[in-house]
């Protein structure tokens, strides 16, 4: 059976690529990955078998783009605070002062301009929200007139700017803990902190602390170290932190188009085709 | 006057002889009897402007968080009893759906400018038809009749004042002519809908979901099966709820009370 497997088709990390699983199958040609992030497999092991690595990163940037929103809008107009409220049994109706914070015309901070983040800043846009952003390299000009986004070279500036810092970077070693204490004292204690990237970006022991202390506004998460967290992390028990399972790509569209995408390069990595999205080992 | 607080009636009004404004917070007047008000020569104004932009993002907030089941999904992230998230719990993608706006007033229209930077195919019910720019400029269709808006929407919107006209604009019959796998989003006034109708069509898998920033009454009693319903979202009427809204509707509303103290001409005066 072993010697029959030419491709393996990777849906949430299952299963784990290892050197074991990797002797095993000696007539494997593809690993497609479901969604963009390859974080959780070792590049440089798979490619020493031979072995073609693939992600899907079209299918999954408007659905991830999309939750970002979701989190951004609710975390300011604290939806879930505000349902708790409304369906709580013997509630006292102190609407008058239960206040948000707005979106619209405020200023939104991209960590990590790829797909996903340009889509983002697309959407931002019609909210009339004054967009920065910071990436490894700046964006063509008209790129970036197309979205009214201005570039900082500098996270610094980015971080002090920003109403809402949208962090969508890839998890490298680069990106490992890039929002820690330093850059969540930069940001506005107003400001509000969004994660669709993965939990390791953030510097999670610091982001409570800093939400204990008020040092930023809020937090809403989709992904978290590990997911999911401990039953008893302090995140869980914050009143100003919206956690939520790894929603990004979960939709019925995306997961559909995952898979045809995936396909796609199994089927061109196993015809000797040029490959539409291989990754490389960098 | 917040909140519908105090209620305007015949007595408030013989009480008060020397009344000459009364400034409504917020754009809707449902609550308010105009022609009581203008027997006594009492001014009304309210907020219709200010409350725009945050109510058509709190429509979008509703729209996004009710497909993507933001708050199961929240529950499910911080339950003790949750051991890891199943690989087969989906959600509806928003990007490219499409999006059927009741009432394309000023909040209508601004709802439809956020959903086409998603990509949103954009459906329209009105009393009028806007104007060709107007459309063109959101990619907005009109459609004469609201069945039409129904039948196609992956998402209903509803914008519209509350008036005799569009109470129970919403029920049984437009609850069944929408799509299986739609989702009603109401940031207008709960009477727009029949509830009943809606509490109905949900358990009975008529429509896919509801997110309603207004019941009627508001709160609603706390054994309204509308409570314990896992695809409906409620929020408490925070459409306009935001430090920097609610403090330039102060400022509005104590202009409009200068202006009919003095006699001045009242800036959004409600006639």
């Amino acid at each position: 059976m072993s010697k029959k497997v030419q491709a393996i088709y990777l849906w949430w990390h299952k299963p784990v690529i290892d050197p074991e699983l990797l002797q095993s199958l000696p007539n494997l040609k593809v690993i497609a990955n479901s969604g963009v992030g390859m974080d959780h497999l070792d590049l440089k092991l798979v490619a020493s078998f031979g072995v073609k690595m693939t992600n899907a990163p079209h299918a999954v940037s408007s659905s991830t783009a999309d939750t970002g929103m979701a989190l951004l809008l609710a975390s300011a107009r604290r939806l879930v605070e505000g349902y708790h409220i409304a369906i709580s049994s013997g509630m006292e109706y102190c609407e008058a002062d239960f206040l948000g914070v707005e979106v619209t015309g405020a200023t939104l901070g991209i960590i990590g301009m790829g797909r996903i983040g340009y889509k983002i800043a697309l959407r931002a846009k019609a909210f009339e929200m004054n967009i920065l952003y910071h990436n490894r390299t700046r964006r063509k000009e008209q790129e970036e007139q197309a979205v009214g986004a201005t570039y900082c070279e500098k996270i610094d500036s980015l971080l002090q700017q920003a109403d809402f810092v949208m962090v969508v970077v890839s998890l490298t070693p680069q990106t490992h803990k890039l929002i820690g204490k330093r850059e969540m004292e930069l940001m506005k204690p107003t400001a509000t902190l969004i994660n669709i990237s993965r939990g390791a970006v953030i510097d999670q022991e610091a982001l409570v602390a800093a939400l204990q202390a008020g040092v930023i506004r809020a937090a809403a998460l989709d992904v978290t170290y590990p997911e999911p967290l401990p039953r008893d992390h302090a995140l869980l028990k914050l009143k100003n932190v919206i956690i939520t399972p790894h929603l990004g790509i979960k939709t019925h569209k995306a997961t559909y188009m995952i898979t045809e995408e995936a396909v796609e390069n199994i089927l061109a990595a196993l015809n000797g085709l040029p490959i539409p999205s291989e990754v490389l080992p960098s | 006057m917040w909140y519908h607080k105090p209620v305007i009636n015949e007595e408030l009004l013989q009480s008060l002889p020397n009344l000459k404004i009364v400034a409504s917070s917020g754009v809707g007047i449902d609550h308010l009897d105009l022609k009581l008000l203008s027997s006594y020569g009492v001014k009304l104004s309210n907020t219709p402007f200010i409350v725009s932009t945050d109510t058509a993002d709190m429509g979008m907030a509703l729209m996004l968080a009710s497909s993507r089941r933001l708050v199961e999904g929240y529950q499910m992230a911080v339950s003790p009893d949750t051991e890891y998230f199943p690989a087969d719990w989906l959600g509806d993608e928003l990007s490219g759906a499409t999006l059927g706006i009741v009432g394309m007033g000023t909040i209508g229209y601004k709802v439809a400018e956020r959903a086409k930077a998603f990509e949103m195919k954009i459906l329209y019910y009105n009393r009028n038809q806007r104007n060709k720019e107007e459309e063109s400029a959101v990619g907005a269709i009109y459609c004469k009749k609201i069945d039409d808006l129904l039948q196609q929407s992956d998402f209903v919107l509803l914008s519209v004042n509350l008036t005799p006209q569009t109470h129970k604009l919403i029920g049984k019959r437009e609850l069944e002519l929408m799509k299986p796998t739609a989702i009603l989003v109401n940031i207008s006034r709960g009477l727009v809908v029949d509830q009943d109708a809606l509490v109905e069509a949900l358990q009975n898998k008529v429509i896919k979901a509801a997110a309603l920033d207004v019941t009627y009454p508001e709160p609603l009693p706390r054994d309204h099966p509308l409570l314990k319903l896992k695809n409906v979202i409620i929020t408490p009427h925070i459409g306009s709820a935001t430090k920097k809204t609610r403090r330039l509707m102060m400022e509005n509303m104590i202009e409009s009370i200068q202006a009919g103290l003095t006699g001045l001409p009242i800036p959004n005066e409600v006639l």
